[in-house]
């Protein structure tokens, strides 16, 4: 019975890992970081699993523990890196080419929005993911009022510093 | 075009640059141990239940005969009884509130129960220091109000001593054991928290203040 759950479990989870390594670009900035968060969401994936019914979409459940654990449960812990090639290969992301003002651009935004809170790194990235402001208030847990303001306090400062 | 276009661009096209992990390299990161908040947060729940029902067994066996000459015993047995019903309580509302705990809440009413958890073992240690407190003032108060039955427990030989500062000595000792108690126990919440919960009060408050 485990069996086949992990089983079902893994192949699910391969499916829709981008989901995870986007929640783990928002929360972190270096490589090893990324890996833990993304280890540390894994697991926590894996332990509600057998709790997950199926009435919601199975990326929905994986936004929201996702960003629970980034936001939430995680604490830096010094545990060894997957893989070499998981490495490697998140290495190449951080160097592709851009052409030179986007590039700088987007460093900056990316530079930007890691120096905003935990809360407001959570709804730029359902902003990001294309969420509607319902999915992203049941997502926090704040009235769908108060999402539309943060979004756009956040929208506006993140726009400001690019022009200043 | 739009600083936010851009940027939302660029987020979309990131999906192709993710490593793929493999069905073994999944299968390897599921079996490993967790490390989160709510984890440390039970450990060391368990371990506070666990020093406070043992602190009692503690206490040396010549205290009781002490206690025994001040009719004390009684009292002790009876506060005993009632402490360790009032433990299975918290027990009780501990497991309640930490089962409670579901990763798939939103993030505002996970945390929240988080803190309901953390804050039911809070209220169980200052429960203890107040029920110490109590105790200790109590078995004091009788104990010093029979003066000379307390030279002789603590003077059993009779030797010659000063009075006054044997009471002074033995008050002080007390108040120094009480304020080393409590500033042992103010570091240990400062790490606790320090090193657990700050990001979590920190982000919860942000959630607070936007409500």
């Amino acid at each position: 019975m485990t069996k086949d759950l992990e089983h079902k479990f893994i192949s699910e989870f391969q499916e829709n890992q981008n989901i995870i390594h986007k929640v783990c670009r928002i929360y972190t900035n270096n490589q090893e970081a990324h890996n833990d968060l993304f280890q540390e969401i894994t697991i926590q994936l894996w332990k509600a699993y057998p709790k997950f019914r199926g009435d919601s979409k199975l990326s929905t459940w994986m936004y929201r523990i996702g960003l629970n654990t980034a936001i939430t449960l995680y604490r830096k812990s010094k545990r060894s890196i997957i893989t070499q090639d998981f490495d490697s290969v998140l290495h190449r992301i951080q160097s592709t080419d851009y052409d030179n003002t986007e590039e700088e651009q987007l460093k900056v935004m990316y530079k930007a929005i890691h120096q905003l809170s935990d809360i407001d790194k959570a709804l730029i990235f359902l902003y990001l993911e294309d969420k509607n402001y319902k999915e992203i208030s049941e997502t926090i847990g704040i009235s769908e009022v108060n999402a539309r303001v943060k979004m756009n306090r956040i929208k506006t400062r993140l726009r400001t510093i690019l022009n200043p | 075009m739009d600083e936010l276009e851009l940027l939302k661009k660029d987020w979309k096209k990131q999906d192709a640059d993710y490593p793929k992990l493999t069905y073994q390299e999944i299968y390897k990161l599921i079996h490993k141990k967790s490390s989160s908040v709510v984890k440390w947060i039970f450990i060391i729940c368990i371990a506070e239940f666990l020093f406070w029902g043992f602190i009692n067994l503690l206490i040396p066996e010549s205290y009781f005969e002490i206690y025994e000459k001040f009719h004390l015993k009684t009292l002790l047995n009876t506060s005993y009884i009632l402490h360790y019903a009032v433990s299975i309580g918290f027990i009780y509302l501990f497991y309640k509130n930490y089962n409670a705990i579901c990763v798939i809440d939103s993030t505002s009413l996970l945390m929240k129960k988080i803190i309901k958890t953390r804050k039911t073992v809070n209220y169980y240690v200052y429960y203890n220091i107040i029920l110490s407190v109590i105790l200790s003032f109590v078995v004091n108060f009788v104990m010093f109000s029979d003066a000379n039955l307390l030279v002789e427990v603590f003077n059993p030989d009779n030797k010659p001593i000063d009075v006054d500062t044997f009471f002074n000595i033995l008050l002080i000792a007390q108040i120094i054991g009480l304020l080393v108690m409590v500033g042992l126990l103010w570091l240990y919440y400062r790490i606790v928290y320090g090193i657990l919960l700050k990001k979590l009060t920190k982000n919860y408050k942000e959630l607070e203040t936007l409500e």
